[in-house]
């Protein structure tokens, strides 16, 4: 296969596709309601109740979606750690899936919260509770969002500016490689270190509800889990998009680098599986599996999305198969999502008789922010040179408009 | 004389003349009196001391646009009985209605009870009074209601406005009050005027704060209009015999029907109890047991309240400011929460497109992206775009 | 009424030593055994006597009252006060339990619990929900950004959220802290109980009395325990109680507080932030000679190239 990703470049398409279109229109949609929240109240506009007080937002937005906006996180962590020089291409893709996870996010939980003019007072450290798991997630992910994950994403744009004409933004992007050049070390361990505390108090969360969280899923171990799960949706994601872009764009199959990203997702899967079920069986709570009530039912889901995919993905035959590669990608994405949203919501009941699910206003906010990632991708993409190519593609390219342009 | 003309329309206790009335009976008059009020009988004491002191205290009544119900009410009262108070307890020295004189002897006795009693006497006071165009609209003697107001309170010890007309303007200031009919407390605004709302008042409140004034010197507490607390304390529906029907949901619907019968209770006829501050269900009326609107099976109209009586309609339900529970209880868990069908449709044609997004993708993917069998040419792909998903 | 007011006074008053002695040493049925505990016995709370509740709920208009609450008059078109549940128009609830089959029943004042070692504070971020020094559990409105984990956080399901409106707050009893100590001695609803069921005190006195009321009658109350003694912690709010706690809606809970629970686990991580800090560091170790590395190597290939910087990222 002729397909290895060699270098980023910016796609030529046009921008106004339909997909774009569908796309920008409910990210319009869900911020013109998300607006109509603001001004009526929380109650008006979501299902949620005093019972279920953390709804679509919090833990599918924020919680879940996070995890699949971890794939710079995760990625640069085999790049930059295990030294696997092989995802340097891949970095602009993966870390462009991280601003947007965790923009989006970010942005549904100021929506969800119902007194973000009090957020000012976060900056004085005379109000923080530190022992609060919460407080470590607004802050820390904060940090991570304006620290890290903007500077990481800086490059392309960068190299627009440079490219640009203007001397003095020529000046200015040099500056700023400079600037990167001296302190890339100090930038991408915080780039680690910040989202491995977030990620992974993301689980701690749900620890303070004790009883009310299934004892399937209730234990002191969730930060670990959550944090590994984090690794293998971040995995997940950038392998998703970079097929789906590969598949869209012509980009070429790089099987080398797809096949290592799922081998390594498999293999954390497996040490995922392993504490998972490790403590279900320490906690001698396993055999609850087998109520086939509600909870029971969700646990064998989860469990079967994300059990048999990875599997799979253990034989190398299924991994040098593009078909099979997405599809038990996205099924094991499907299955670690739920994991992500389980404890929060579907595992969580709190005393008293309540029930939940999203009002549509909710259901089409949710989609809205998630449809503003794609919109933002799509045009990230066509705008910076972000996607990696193979050399087919590069040619092809070369052949339209050469390079040195914008 | 005045008290001849009295004991012709009373009907018994005739014999309670002052000069003909012995120590013990006079004694046990007052202590009824006080009794009747609430007043203890250390009070009792007190009042004896200043009525045998000789110091019964001057009232002047003054009656403006009023329809006198309010005095026909005091007449109705046995203990004490309207004489027993004349005679024995105050100097009632101007009464238009009750007084023998008329014209220009009236006034003159007017005029010298103010000067005698000048500081200390009661005034009492029946009828808004109209200030429209000067006030015109209603004159005594060529001096309009406002002047006579203000001349004879400039020198009252206490004031006493009885019924609602003089309290707050009562009917003649229903809308659209063409008189413009005011309470005698607008008119004196830097007075102490002690208002008995009421259409009429419950006659024994007036008697309560009078005799009080009279035994202690001193009014009893009032609120912020002006009305005494013990009786104007708490609302109707705070004391009603029929609160038990109320909190158990039992009501008449209609006139006549099986629950007006049985004397449930009245809210949706209309019942203005909840809004009206009053004493008529522990004070009846014409000494007759139930004698008072909800005891006869007829909704309060809310008579004493300046919002209510006159205002609203009679038979629109009132509205209810500080509701308590109802005889039914709380459960321990109430189930809580909506679930929209909607979107759960919605959520389910969602997640369902997910699905089969991901499944579609991953089939020209599969197609895409696999090496073809040997001597078969590989398209180029169709570029229709992303099939949009993350 | 077998407990009179000079009586509940005189045990309040006399019984701190009582109170060291009833938490250390007294025997409790078939609950837990309570641990060595830090609720504070000087706290502020309320007892409340399910057997002595008669239902009344003279306590329910006068919270709201004191409050200042827009009463909730449920599906009764305006005419009862008729909440189903504490929302944020009700801090103060009265509901009554009947078993299936009728043959018990009883009363429960449900409000908030004022736990020793509250979760509730333990995951505001900011405390806006906070401890006050005489041990109530109160809520500053600047402090809250309206992120609703106290309504997670709490195992009473407690804290109410103002749903609808565009300013929200987090609505519980706060034990009249507005007005206690300056207009009043008492939360509004142990000053109108006819029956004194539920009384304000210090939560060592409060316990003695409720010991004392056990040892009185042993037997009556359910299994010789009072709830909240060791719940979660220690709670200052008690209930004594014949029925289940469970069907007064009462939680079966350990004597470890979930906020000790949480700080454990957060403990054993951070050790004070100081595995984050020494990661850090690792990891800047680690990259320093990759990035050298690449650097050197970018040098070589690139050069003005500015092909070159789209492999760095």
């Amino acid at each position: 296969m002729t397909g290895t990703w060699e270098r980023c470049i910016r796609l030529r398409e046009p921008l106004k596709t339909r997909p774009f279109l569908l796309f920008a229109g409910l990210a319009g949609l869900g911020l013109l309601i998300g607006l109509y929240r603001e001004a009526v109240g929380l109650g008006y506009v979501t299902g949620l109740n005093d019972g279920y007080s953390w709804g679509l937002f919090k833990n599918w937005n924020v919680t879940a979606l996070t995890a699949l906006g971890s794939g710079g996180y995760a990625v640069a962590v085999l790049a930059w750690i295990f030294n696997e020089k092989k995802f340097h291409p891949i970095m602009r893709t993966a870390v462009l899936t991280s601003l947007l996870g965790y923009g989006t996010g970010m942005l549904a939980l100021g929506f969800d919260v119902g007194r973000p003019w009090n957020f000012v007072f976060l900056a004085d450290p005379r109000t923080w509770n530190h022992y609060s798991v919460l407080w470590e997630v607004a802050v820390c992910m904060t940090a991570y969002f304006m620290l890290a994950l903007d500077v990481e994403n800086m490059p392309p744009f960068l190299e627009r500016m440079y490219r640009s004409g203007d001397p003095k933004k020529k000046d200015l992007s040099m500056k700023f490689f400079k600037f990167m050049q001296r302190t890339f070390p100090f930038g991408i361990a915080l780039a680690f270190v910040l989202p491995s505390m977030h990620q992974s108090s993301l689980g701690s969360l749900m620890y303070l509800a004790g009883p009310r969280v299934n004892p399937l899923w209730q234990t002191p171990l969730l930060p670990l889990l959550y944090l590994l799960m984090a690794y293998i949706l971040g995995f997940a994601c950038v392998l998703l998009v970079l097929a789906l872009s590969a598949y869209a764009w012509d980009l070429g199959w790089d099987a080398a680098i797809m096949g290592r990203l799922a081998q390594v997702m498999s293999w954390v899967t497996m040490i995922w599986l392993a504490f998972r079920f490790g403590d279900l069986v320490y906690r001698g709570v396993l055999v609850n599996a087998l109520n086939f009530d509600k909870f029971s039912l969700y646990f064998l889901l989860e469990t079967a999305l994300i059990l048999f995919p990875a599997l799979l993905l253990l034989s190398k035959a299924q991994r040098e198969t593009p078909g099979a590669l997405f599809r038990l990608t996205f099924l094991l994405s499907l299955g670690g999502l739920l994991y992500r949203f389980t404890p929060t919501t579907l595992a969580f009941s709190p005393l008293g008789d309540y029930h939940y699910f999203p009002s549509t206003a909710e259901i089409l906010m949710s989609t809205g922010f998630t449809a503003l990632a794609v919109a933002v991708f799509l045009y990230a993409v066509k705008t910076f040179a972000i996607l990696p190519a193979s050399q087919g593609k590069i040619a092809a390219e070369e052949a339209m408009r050469p390079f040195d342009t914008l | 004389m005045l008290s001849e003309v009295i004991s012709s329309t009373t009907e018994e206790k005739s014999a309670t003349f002052r000069n003909g009335v012995d120590r013990r009976t006079f004694l046990k008059i007052v202590a009824q009196a006080a009794a009747a009020v609430g007043l203890t009988g250390s009070m009792a004491a007190k009042m004896v001391a200043a009525v045998e002191k000789g110091a019964r205290p001057s009232v002047i009544w003054l009656h403006f646009q009023e329809c006198t119900g309010c005095t026909e009410s005091l007449l109705r009262t046995s203990h004490p009985g309207l004489a027993e108070v004349l005679f024995d307890l105050i100097s009632l020295d101007y009464h238009e209605t009750l007084m023998a004189a008329a014209g220009h002897q009236a006034e003159a006795a007017l005029e010298a009870a103010i000067k005698k009693n000048a500081g200390n006497f009661i005034l009492v006071v029946e009828g808004a009074v109209p200030t429209k165009e000067n006030g015109i609209y209603m004159q005594i003697a060529n001096k309009t209601g406002v002047d006579m107001l203000k001349h004879v309170a400039a020198s009252a010890g206490a004031i006493v406005a009885i019924g609602s007309c003089a309290s707050w303007g009562g009917v003649p200031s229903a809308s659209p009050n063409p008189t413009g009919a005011t309470g005698i407390n607008q008119l004196l605004p830097d007075k102490v005027v002690v208002t008995l709302p009421g259409c009429p008042a419950n006659p024994y409140i007036f008697l309560g704060t009078a005799l009080q004034y009279v035994a202690l010197g001193k009014l009893p507490e009032l609120d912020e209009l002006g009305r005494p607390k013990f009786a104007y304390g708490r609302t109707i529906h705070e004391h009603c015999p029929r609160r038990a029907h109320f909190d158990a949901g039992r009501f008449a619907e209609e006139f006549g029907d099986e629950g007006h019968r049985l004397g449930y209770c009245l809210y949706k006829l209309g019942c203005k109890g909840p809004m009206t501050h009053a004493s008529c269900s522990v004070l009846h009326f014409c000494e007759v047991v139930d004698a008072w609107p909800i005891g006869l099976g007829h909704p309060c109209f809310g008579c004493t309240e300046q919002n209510v009586a006159f205002n609203l309609p009679m038979l629109k339900p009132a509205e209810i400011v500080r509701p308590t529970p109802p005889a039914t209880y709380a459960p321990v868990t109430a189930p809580q929460g909506y679930i929209s069908p909607i979107a759960t449709g919605i959520g389910g044609l969602l997640v369902g497109g997910i699905l089969g997004g991901g499944w579609m993708a991953s089939k020209k993917i599969a197609k895409k992206e696999e090496p073809a069998s040997p001597g078969v040419m590989r398209s180029k792909g169709d570029t229709t775009g992303a099939s949009g998903k993350e | 009424m077998d407990v009179n007011r000079r009586e509940i006074l005189k045990a309040l008053m006399g019984g701190t030593v009582a109170a060291a002695v009833a938490t250390t040493g007294m025997p409790v049925g078939t609950a837990a055994k309570p641990e060595k505990f830090e609720a504070d016995p000087t706290a502020l709370g309320l007892m409340y006597d399910a057997t002595k509740c008669i239902g009344c709920r003279a306590c329910m208009p006068a919270c709201q009252n004191a409050n200042g609450l827009t009463p909730d008059v449920g599906g009764s078109g305006g005419l009862y006060l008729q909440p189903d549940t504490l929302n944020a128009h009700t801090k103060n609830l009265i509901k009554l339990y009947v078993a299936e089959d009728g043959h018990e029943r009883s009363f429960m004042k449900q409000q908030c619990m004022h736990c020793a070692d509250p979760a509730c504070v333990s995951g505001c971020p900011m405390e806006a929900l906070h401890k006050e020094p005489n041990g109530v559990v109160g809520w500053t409105s600047h402090l809250c950004i309206g992120c609703r984990y106290c309504q997670v956080a709490c195992p009473f399901n407690i804290p109410k959220f103002e749903w609808d409106k565009f300013n929200p707050k987090i609505v519980k009893c706060e034990l009249c802290r507005h007005i206690v100590g300056t207009t009043e001695s008492e939360p509004a609803c142990t000053k109108v109980c006819p029956t004194h069921a539920v009384i304000y005190g210090k939560r060592g006195d409060l316990l003695a009395e409720a010991h004392r009321r056990i040892k009185a009658k042993p037997g009556f109350y359910f299994e010789d325990h009072v709830y909240g003694e060791t719940e979660a912690g220690g709670t200052q709010c008690l209930v004594l109680s014949q029925v289940d706690y469970i069907h007064l809606g009462l939680p079966k809970l350990g004597n470890q507080s979930p906020a000790a629970q949480t700080r454990k686990v957060s403990d054993f991580v951070y050790r004070g932030f100081l595995t984050p800090v020494v990661v850090y560091g690792g990891i800047v170790a680690i990259v320093r000679n990759r990035w050298k590395e690449h650097l050197k190597h970018a040098e070589h290939g690139g050069g003005e190239d500015t092909h070159g910087e789209e492999k760095r990222a």
